[in-house]
């Protein structure tokens, strides 16, 4: 009999980077990464677990952009070009690194790697949602949505009705997607701010997520800290919030599995070390160095000297890991089962993508941990947050306090010298909106083509990445100019639409640009 | 609305910083200051993985055609808006109208020279705010310019509503704009404790402790115990999970080695006995890295009817001091 439930959550999200009118663009490479590095190795984990008849619940999200991303035919297309040229790498580095045991062993993974990411990726039909639906359909995974487009919604209140577009938008785009309603939503960075479960209330959501000190600063206290979820107060929605302590095991800079030794180093990447008229058709056009993806150096070390990476080595710290994760949560939930008298649900959210791009060994450590959990112990069960709430229906009502899981826990990251300006325009474009849907209800034609077009730039606009990554202060040059574009093509939409002039083919150019959501309702704006 | 898009106004608007989206930066509370040595902030991971999920060089591009290339310095709206940025701070903007900016003009003359600019803060911490019911107010003087400001509320767990007005000679307000009413929330656990739902506090306190990672239940808990989550500390917004390398000098070399002849286009050739490719026109190349040693590297060819064969054997030596 289990004495508690572990609930991990993979936060799957890219922004909507998407360049029909460029043949190559550097920005689409976080798409491409992210396949062969991340989303192929978690869905070639899962078919394993299936294969081999392990049960396991993993709540998954995938926000409508990368979704949409996709599902993209050109982006598909694009895909397909650029992992063949890293298999053509590959067979080239199995060539010369042939006097180099070491690194030609290495060079051999990487191609059965890469050869398998085209292989799953054609297998699934290029799309490879098709994947994530299949394992949600055999009731292993569930996935939830998030923001349309991943809109930081704390800062979207003074204008609640963006943060309805961003709900009822990828609310309706999921359903066109996976052919059910969503029950859970990831709210974009966490962001959460009393009384917008009115809105997930109204979309028919049953859950969502904040960090710990969401739940554990709401009023009243919650009973069972962030062991149990409550339900906001007024609407009933269910509100889970993150474990720290196994969180931290993951993420932490001191103790996180990620920085073990014997693991794959991130920062020497072939794309910088080898000669540059060799690996110049590999890199950007422009002649700029970039990652390829060819890494041949484990982390060794806190110094500048790195040993090369041993698979081996890699996979059995994995493994050992996996049991020290699983044996801290067995801890954890014995220890809270005598404590509360209940059984805990502990929370692990992470970001998707740090399994496989930025830790090379996430995956590995994943299916060990899940493999473990169903064959090695009783203690503790997988499961989702919508069969955790059919089963324990009954949960104490709170308001959870505004909070956020970015940098210092509440709206910083996203409001700071270097991007705050950017709402007084944001904020503007979310009244116009607004009124637009109010002012034209039931129009055709190139008015609702307009209409709808104003949307999504504005949702585009919204994106909390291109706040982040100003907030960085590094590399804000495209996050600079899609904010400023998307805005502009709104303001431009807004005056054509009230002057009663919209150009066709300008709008028709901003169509095949910005394609994301071809359903999209402009009323959802309300 | 709409919109100013006359040059020269901008011109001289983007002269004054504060109008160019800058803001007048009022100092960070020492005390959060100091703190951050013992802080565990939150998020500062996420923030490191997030940025190599988006890591980049920076490439120029050409701007879009069709559209100006800025976004408009003002909308010409009456608005002023309220956020909260966590529990001890809140972020307004606002706007005034060139319209309203006559009309106070016209009504107060040389009063509207004179007057003070002063963003007047409400506490309206559960009451339906009148304009007159706050439960206290504090003013903050502002420059003439500005358009932003971050206010030190330093008062978690409380409604706000900002008025911008002037204080005129007399001592009298008059509020120009009003900003929403926004709420900061609390940075500790709530004192309200359910009735229905009761809970010692010393189990909450625990509770509390491992929400945060402070379990003492697992070795992994230890190292978080001595750390305390909750009021902000000052990250490095660019130190990853693992640390980039740091600056220092450094010099790394390597050898390559190319291997390259001809030979019949039908031939058949091997390098150190193993089958290569040949160009259509029978030329070929290969590119080793060359680790220390003497590497023996016989290249032969047999013609398409095995014939003739030939083998050339270059022998190279490579010593690193």
């Amino acid at each position: 009999m289990n004495k508690g439930y572990l609930s991990l959550v993979l936060h799957g999200h890219l922004p909507y980077v998407r360049h029909p009118e460029h043949e190559d663009f550097l920005e689409e490479d976080w798409l491409y990464e992210a396949i062969t590095e991340t989303y192929v190795p978690l869905i070639l984990v899962f078919e394993r677990l299936v294969n081999d008849g392990i049960d396991f619940r993993i709540t998954m999200t995938l926000s409508p952009t990368l979704t949409s991303m996709l599902g993209d035919a050109l982006l598909q297309e694009r895909y397909l070009k650029h992992i063949n040229r890293l298999i053509e790498l590959a067979h080239k580095e199995i060539e010369r690194t042939r006097w180099q045991p070491e690194f030609h062993n290495l060079a051999l993974m990487y191609l059965s790697e890469f050869s398998k990411a085209r292989d799953t990726f054609l297998r699934y039909n290029r799309n490879l949602v098709n994947a994530f639906k299949k394992f949600q359909d055999l009731g292993k995974l569930e996935i939830i949505t998030c923001g349309a487009t991943h809109g930081y919604f704390p800062l979207m209140d003074v204008h609640r009705e963006s943060v309805r577009a961003q709900v009822k938008v990828a609310v309706s785009h999921y359903e066109s997607v996976f052919g059910r309603k969503p029950r859970g939503i990831w709210l974009p960075e966490c962001g959460y701010y009393p009384g917008q479960d009115e809105i997930l209330k109204e979309t028919g959501l049953r859950y969502f997520f904040t960090d710990s000190h969401g739940l554990l600063h709401g009023t009243p206290r919650p009973k069972y800290g962030v062991f149990a979820p409550v339900y906001c107060k007024g609407t009933g929605v269910a509100c889970f919030a993150r474990d720290l302590e196994s969180s931290k095991q993951v993420w932490s800079s001191v103790e996180g599995y990620p920085g073990d030794y014997n693991y794959r180093e991130f920062y020497r990447d072939i794309g910088f070390d080898l000669e540059y008229e060799y690996i110049k058709p590999y890199i950007h056009p422009d002649g700029v160095r970039i990652n390829t993806g060819i890494k041949y150096y484990r982390i060794t070390g806190s110094g500048n000297h790195k040993e090369p990476y041993n698979p081996h080595l890699a996979q059995n710290r994995a493994a050992e890991q996996a049991g020290n994760f699983m044996f801290n949560r067995q801890k954890q939930v014995e220890y809270l089962y005598d404590f509360m008298q209940k059984k805990p649900i502990i929370i692990s959210p992470y970001d998707a993508e740090l399994f496989g791009h930025w830790w090379y060994e996430g995956p590995t450590w994943l299916e060990f941990l899940i493999r473990k959990i169903a064959c090695d112990q009783d203690e503790i069960r997988l499961i989702t947050p919508s069969e955790y709430l059919d089963e324990n229906p009954r949960n104490q009502v709170i308001t959870p306090s505004m909070s956020s899981w970015g940098w210092k826990g509440y709206s910083e990251m996203w409001l700071q010298g270097t991007n705050d300006w950017i709402y007084r325009h944001l904020h503007i474009a979310s009244q116009e909106m607004t009124e637009l849907a109010k002012k034209y209800n039931g129009v055709n034609g190139l008015t609702k083509r307009a209409l709808n077009q104003a949307l999504r730039e504005l949702l585009l606009a919204q994106s909390s990445d291109w706040a982040f990554i100003l907030g960085t202060g590094t590399h804000t040059e495209y996050a600079l100019r899609r904010t400023k574009d998307h805005l502009l093509r709104f303001n431009r939409l807004y005056d054509d639409l009230n002057a009663n002039s919209v150009d066709e083919s300008w709008l028709s150019e901003i169509e095949y640009k910005d394609n994301i959501f071809p359903n999209i309702d402009y009323r959802a704006h309300q | 609305m709409a919109r100013v898009k006359i040059k020269k106004i901008k011109k001289i608007l983007l002269k004054k910083p504060l109008l160019g989206g800058k803001r007048p930066a009022r100092k960070i509370k020492a005390k959060a200051a100091v703190q951050e040595d013992v802080k565990v902030t939150l998020g500062a991971q996420e923030i490191a993985i997030g940025t190599t999920k988006f890591s980049h060089p920076e490439i120029l591009r050409q701007p879009s055609k069709n559209l100006p290339q800025d976004l408009p310095s003002k909308y010409e709206v009456d608005k002023m808006a309220l956020l909260v940025r966590d529990p001890w701070w809140l972020y307004t903007y606002w706007e005034v109208k060139q319209t309203t900016v006559a009309r106070l003009k016209s009504e107060l003359r040389e009063e509207f020279y004179k007057a003070k600019r002063v963003l007047r803060v409400y506490d309206v911490t559960n009451i339906n705010f009148n304009g007159s019911n706050a439960n206290r107010f504090f003013d903050i003087h502002i420059h003439e310019f500005a358009s932003n400001w971050y206010i030190d509320v330093g008062a978690p767990g409380k409604s706000w509503c900002v008025d911008f007005g002037f204080i005129l000679s007399d001592g009298r307000f008059l509020t120009i704009l009003r900003s929403n009413v926004a709420q900061t929330p609390l940075d500790g656990p709530s004192w309200i404790t359910d009735e229905e739902w009761m809970i010692p506090d010393e189990m909450f306190a625990r509770l509390y402790g491992m929400g945060f990672g402070q379990g003492k239940s697992s070795p992994a808990g230890k190292t978080w115990r001595e750390k305390i989550v909750s009021s902000p500390g000052i990250a490095s917004m660019t130190s990853p999970v693992r640390k980039p390398l740091k600056r220092a000098f450094w010099l790394r070399v390597d050898c390559e080695l190319i291997v390259y002849g001809a030979t019949e286009p039908d031939a058949k050739v091997t390098v150190q006995g193993k089958p290569i490719n040949l160009r259509p026109d029978g030329t070929f190349t290969l590119r080793f890295a060359l680790p220390d040693g003497k590497q023996v590297i016989p290249v032969k060819a047999i013609s398409a009817d095995k014939v003739d064969e030939r083998t050339i054997t270059p022998i190279v030596n490579r010593e690193t001091k």
